[in-house]
C-alpha cells in the first residue's frame, strides 16, 4: 500500500500547492484594495473604476454578475463577505439590500451636496449615481414615431411578433412593471403583460444590447430597453435605423419610468475609508461626467450635463413612483410576472 | 508509518468511501428536500405557468437532437468502417474534433453567421432578393442543429468502435440465408451494436438536457436555463429547487431506461472465430459522394467555426486582447481544471477501488451514490453546493473551494467511468502471481497495479480537466471575486455580442482540448464498451 499512499500523498501535495497559489492571487486584506460587486455590465463600469484606480492608487477587484444574484450572494456570505462596495443598476435591489441590513449608512457631506435626496435611501445606505429611463426603441424603417405614445400600447395586437422584450429575470423589467402596477393597478398591468407576452413570442432577450441589435437589424420593429443602449449602439453604428420614443408623456400620462444605478458600502466592509473615496469620486462633478459620458446615462448631480445626443432631461416627465418603493413592490410584481408566464 | 496504516487500510478505506458517498449525495438530497418541502403555492404557481412549457421544450429538444445525432453518427461510422477511400484515416479522427468545441462557442459562431444581417443572410439575399430569409439559429430547429453538430461524435465514436469489433460471421450467416443487405443491416448488424448506440445517445441526451450556454445564447427555454434564471432573478431558491428536482428526475429516469436497454441486449458471443469486417474500396463516384458528405459534416461542425475563431482572434489580438488580464484567465482556468481533475481522481479512487476489488453491496452502493452527480446539470450542482455551503459553512462561500466542490460533484461520474474499468482489469490473481514470484506488496503495487491503472486514471483526469475547463453555469454562479475563467470570458463577451473579443478565449479552450481529445481517440475511445456490456 505504500506506493498507493505515496501517490495519494503526492497528489495531495500538488493539490495543496495549487490551492495555495490560488489563494495568493485571491484578494488579500490589504488596506489599499477594494472589492466591488457590480450588477452592471462590465463594459459599462470597468473604465470608470480603472480611472479611479489610477487616480487613487487603490486596487479594485471587480466581480461582475447579475444584481439579484449579488444580493443573494451578499446575504449568503453574511459576515464573511469580502465585498466592500455594491454597485447596481436598480434602486429596488439596493433598497432590498438595505432592508436586509447588508449596507451601512454613509454620512458624507459630498453625497448630500451632489445627489438630490429623492435619489438616495432614507438613511443614505445607498445613493443613486445616474438615471436611466425605460423607453421604446423603434426601427425607423418599420415604425412611425407617432404610432406609439405609451408603453402600454405595445400590448396592442397590431404589434404581434413585432416587439422584443427583456426576460423576466431582468431587474429593470421588474422595476418597470412595478411602476406600471403602482400607477394602473394589478388588472390593467396583467392585461398589459399578457399582451406583451403574446406580441413578443420568442423575442425575449437576456440583454438590452441584444434587443437594440434586433431592432436595428429589422428582426423586430420595436423593443423596450434602457435608453442608453440606443445611444451606445448609435455611437458605434451611426447609420443604424433606430430611434427612441420617450413614452407616456401624453396629457395625464404616467411619465417615463425611471430607475437609477446606485452604490452602497457593505456593512461588513473593512475598507470603509477607501470605499468612501470611491463614492466621493463617483458623485463629484468629474466622476459624474465620466460616468455619464461613458454610459450615456443622465447624471444625478444637478450641475453636470448629460451627453448632448440624449433627449434633453428637461423636455420630459418621469413617473412619480418613489425609487425606494421598488423594493416593496417587487415580490408581488414577480408573482404577477410569473402568473402571466413571461419567460 | 505505512506498515501500520496497511493493517487498518480496509476499514479505513471503507470509512473514507462511505463518508465520500454520503457527502456526494448530500447536495442532491438537499435539493430534493427543499423542493419537496416547498409551499404548495409555489408548486402550483410553477405548474400553472412555467413547467409544462419547460418540460415540453426540454424533452422535444432532447428527442430531436438524439434523432439527428443518430442519423449523422451512424452513417458516418458506417462509412469510415466499411469503405476504403482516400483520406479515410484523417477523416476518421477529424470527425471526433467537434467534441473539442464547447456548445456555447458553436452557438455564438452560428448566431453571428446565420443571424439577421449576418454574412450568410447577406449572401443569400444577394442571390434571392432582399426579402429572402434564412432559418434563424434562434428557435427550435436552429438549437437542434447546433446541439446535434456538437454531440454527434458521441454516437459516431461509439458506433465506430462497435462496427470495428463486430464479428463479420454474423452477417455472413445472414447472407448465406439469402437475406438482403438492407435486411441484414436492420435485423443483424444494428441490433448487435444497439448497446453502443444506446450509450452514445445517453451521452447526447444528458448533454442536451444539462446544457446551459448554448440555450441561453440562442434564447431557447429549457429546464436547465430556467433554473439559472430562477436563481438569478429571485431572492429565494425554492422555485429553482423545484425545477431542479424535475431535471434530476428526468435525468435519473433516462439513465435507468438506458441501463435497462443495454442489459436487455446482451447477446455477444466472445467465443469462437472472430473476423474483422473488410473494407470495400469505393469507386471514383462513391469516393466523391462519401468525401463530400464527410467534409460537409466536418466543415459545419468544426472547420467553419474554427476558421471564424482564428479570424476573429486575429482581429482581437490586433486590438490588444492578449494582455496580462488574459494571461490571468488562462491561469485561473488551468489551475481550477487541474485542481478539480486531481480532486476528482483522489475522491473517486477509494470508491472505484472498493467497488471493483471488494464489490460488496455497501461498496457498490457507495459507487452508485457518486453517480448522483451525473443527473445534476451545472446550475443545479451550483445551486446544491451553494445552498449547502451557505447553510453550514458560510465562511467558505465565495472561495475556490465552493467552486471545486461543484465541479467534482458534477464531473466525478465522468472520471469514474474511466477509473472503474481500469481497476476492474486487474484481477487479484495478477497481484497474487506477482507475490508468488517473490514481489512484496509494495513491489507488486508499483510494478503491476499502478502501471495497469495508469491509462484509465490518466483518461479520467483528462476528461475531468476538459469538462471543468469548459464549464459555465456553476462557474458563473460560484466564482470568487476577480476569478474569471476562459469560459466566463467567452460567455460574457459573446452574450454582449462582442464576437471578436470572445474569440481568443474560445479558441484557446478548443486548442487546449485537442491533445486530450486525440489521446482519447487514438486509444479507440470506449471501444471497450462492448466488453463491458458483454
Amino acid at each position: 500500500m505504500a506506493s498507493f499512499h505515496r501517490t495519494v500523498f503526492s497528489f495531495a501535495l500538488i493539490l495543496g500547492g495549487l490551492l495555495a497559489s490560488t489563494f495568493v492571487t485571491a484578494p488579500a486584506d490589504a488596506a489599499d484594495k477594494l472589492v466591488v460587486y457590480s450588477g452592471r455590465a462590465e463594459r459599462l463600469i470597468k473604465p470608470v473604476l480603472d480611472e479611479f484606480q489610477s487616480k487613487s492608487g487603490i486596487q479594485i477587484e471587480l466581480l461582475s454578475s447579475g444584481t439579484t444574484e449579488l444580493v443573494n450572494r451578499l446575504q449568503a456570505e453574511g459576515d464573511h463577505s469580502p465585498a466592500d462596495v455594491f454597485l447596481t443598476n436598480d434602486a429596488g435591489s439596493l433598497e432590498h439590500a438595505r432592508e436586509l441590513k447588508l449596507l451601512r449608512p454613509m454620512n458624507m457631506r459630498e453625497v448630500e451636496r451632489a445627489i438630490p435626496s429623492q435619489f438616495r435611501a432614507s438613511d443614505n445606505s445607498w445613493i443613486g449615481l445616474s438615471g436611466r429611463f425605460w423607453i421604446v426603441v423603434y426601427n425607423t424603417n418599420l415604425v412611425k414615431p407617432n404610432q406609439v405614445t405609451s408603453l402600454l400600447d405595445l400590448a396592442h395586437p397590431q404589434w404581434k411578433d413585432k416587439i422584443a422584450i427583456p426576460n423576466s429575470g431582468s431587474e429593470y423589467l421588474q422595476a418597470g412593471v412595478s411602476v406600471i402596477k403602482a400607477t394602473f393597478g394589478e388588472d390593467r398591468t396583467k392585461q398589459f403583460l399578457q399582451g406583451l407576452k403574446a406580441n413578443a413570442g420568442t423575442q425575449v432577450y437576456q440583454k438590452s444590447s441584444q434587443i437594440v441589435e434586433a431592432v436595428a437589424k429589422g428582426q423586430v420593429a420595436l423593443g423596450i430597453v434602457n435608453h442608453y443602449y440606443i445611444y451606445r449602439h448609435l455611437a458605434a453604428q451611426p447609420a443604424a435605423p433606430i430611434a427612441a420614443i420617450m413614452p407616456d408623456q401624453q396629457e395625464g400620462g404616467m411619465g417615463a419610468i425611471m430607475n437609477v444605478t446606485g452604490i452602497g458600502i457593505t456593512r461588513t466592509s473593512k475598507h470603509v475609508d477607501s470605499a468612501k473615496l470611491l463614492v466621493e469620486f463617483l458623485v463629484a462633478q468629474a466622476g459624474q461626467k465620466l460616468f455619464a459620458d461613458l454610459d450615456k446615462e443622465y447624471p444625478l448631480h444637478p450641475d453636470v450635463k448629460a451627453d448632448p445626443v440624449l433627449v434633453d432631461r428637461h423636455s420630459f416627465r418621469a413617473a412619480l413612483v418613489p425609487l425606494a418603493r421598488l423594493a416593496e413592490l417587487r415580490e408581488s410584481t414577480l408573482t404577477l410576472i410569473e402568473q402571466v408566464g413571461l419567460r | 508509518m505505512f506498515t501500520a496504516a496497511r493493517v487498518h487500510t480496509p476499514s479505513m478505506l471503507q470509512w473514507v468511501s462511505l463518508i465520500t458517498a454520503a457527502i456526494l449525495v448530500l447536495p442532491t438530497g438537499y435539493i430534493i428536500y427543499v423542493a419537496v418541502t416547498a409551499a404548495p403555492s409555489v408548486w402550483a404557481r410553477l405548474w400553472s405557468t412555467r413547467i409544462p412549457e419547460l418540460l415540453g421544450n426540454t424533452l422535444s429538444l432532447a428527442a430531436s437532437v438524439a434523432l439527428t445525432t443518430l442519423g449523422l453518427g451512424l452513417s458516418l461510422a458506417w462509412l469510415v468502417v466499411r469503405y476504403e477511400f482516400p483520406g479515410r484515416r484523417v477523416w476518421e479522427w477529424a470527425l471526433a474534433l467537434p467534441l473539442a468545441m464547447p456548445t456555447y462557442v458553436l452557438a455564438y459562431v452560428y448566431a453571428h453567421l446565420l443571424g439577421m444581417g449576418g454574412p450568410v443572410e447577406q449572401w443569400w439575399q444577394g442571390m434571392l432578393g432582399s426579402d429572402a430569409r434564412l432559418l434563424s439559429p434562434q428557435g427550435f430547429p436552429g438549437v437542434t442543429l447546433i446541439m446535434a453538430l456538437d454531440t454527434f461524435p458521441f454516437v459516431y465514436l461509439l458506433a465506430r468502435g462497435a462496427f470495428l469489433n463486430l464479428n463479420l460471421s454474423f452477417e455472413e450467416v445472414a447472407r448465406v440465408c439469402s437475406i438482403s443487405p438492407w435486411a441484414t443491416m436492420w435485423r443483424v448488424t444494428l441490433p448487435l451494436i444497439r448497446p453502443a448506440i444506446a450509450a452514445g445517445l445517453a451521452l447526447v441526451v444528458l448533454y442536451v438536457i444539462s446544457d446551459f450556454g448554448a440555450v441561453s445564447l440562442l434564447r431557447y427555454q429549457t429546464l436547465t436555463y430556467a433554473v439559472y434564471q430562477q436563481m438569478t432573478s429571485r431572492y429565494d431558491h425554492t422555485a429553482a429547487s423545484i425545477l431542479s428536482l424535475l431535471l434530476v428526475l428526468m435525468a435519473g429516469l433516462f439513465l435507468v431506461t438506458e441501463r435497462w436497454f443495454r442489459q436487455r441486449s446482451r447477446f455477444y458471443q466472445t467465443t469462437g472465430r472472430y473476423r474483422r469486417p473488410t473494407r470495400r474500396q469505393a469507386g471514383p463516384l462513391g469516393t466523391a459522394a462519401i468525401t463530400g458528405y464527410v467534409a460537409l459534416v466536418f466543415g459545419v461542425s468544426f472547420g467553419i467555426p474554427a476558421g471564424m475563431l482564428v479570424q476573429w482572434s486575429g482581429e482581437a489580438i490586433g486590438q490588444g486582447a492578449l494582455d496580462t488580464r488574459f494571461v490571468g484567465f488562462v491561469w485561473n482556468s488551468s489551475v481550477l481544471a487541474a485542481l478539480a481533475a486531481s480532486g476528482g481522481v483522489i475522491i473517486g479512487l477509494p470508491l472505484a477501488y472498493l467497488a471493483s476489488r471488494r464489490p460488496s453491496r455497501l461498496n457498490l452502493a457507495c459507487l452508485h451514490a457518486a453517480y448522483a452527480g451525473y443527473a445534476l446539470p451545472g446550475p443545479v450542482a451550483a445551486l446544491a453546493v451553494l445552498v449547502l455551503f451557505t447553510h453550514f459553512v458560510p465562511a467558505v462561500y465565495g472561495t475556490v473551494i465552493v467552486l471545486l466542490t461543484a465541479y467534482i460533484l458534477h464531473f466525478l461520474p465522468v472520471g469514474l467511468q474511466s477509473m472503474e474499468p481500469a481497476l476492474q482489469q486487474i484481477t487479484p490473481n495478477v497481484e497474487e502471481v506477482a507475490r508468488t514470484l517473490g514481489c512484496t506488496v509494495q513491489q507488486s503495487l508499483r510494478r503491476i497495479t499502478l502501471p495497469l491503472v495508469r491509462n484509465g486514471f490518466t483518461a479520467a483526469w483528462v476528461l475531468m480537466f476538459l469538462q471543468t475547463m469548459k464549464e459555465l453555469p456553476a462557474t458563473l454562479l460560484l466564482r470568487p471575486v476577480g476569478f474569471d475563467t476562459l469560459a466566463i470570458r467567452v460567455w460574457l463577451e459573446a452574450s454582449e455580442e462582442y464576437y471578436q473579443l470572445a474569440a481568443p478565449a474560445a479558441l484557446l479552450i478548443v486548442l487546449l482540448s485537442l491533445p486530450a481529445l486525440m489521446m482519447l481517440v487514438s486509444k479507440d475511445w470506449r471501444g471497450r464498451e462492448q466488453e463491458i456490456a458483454s
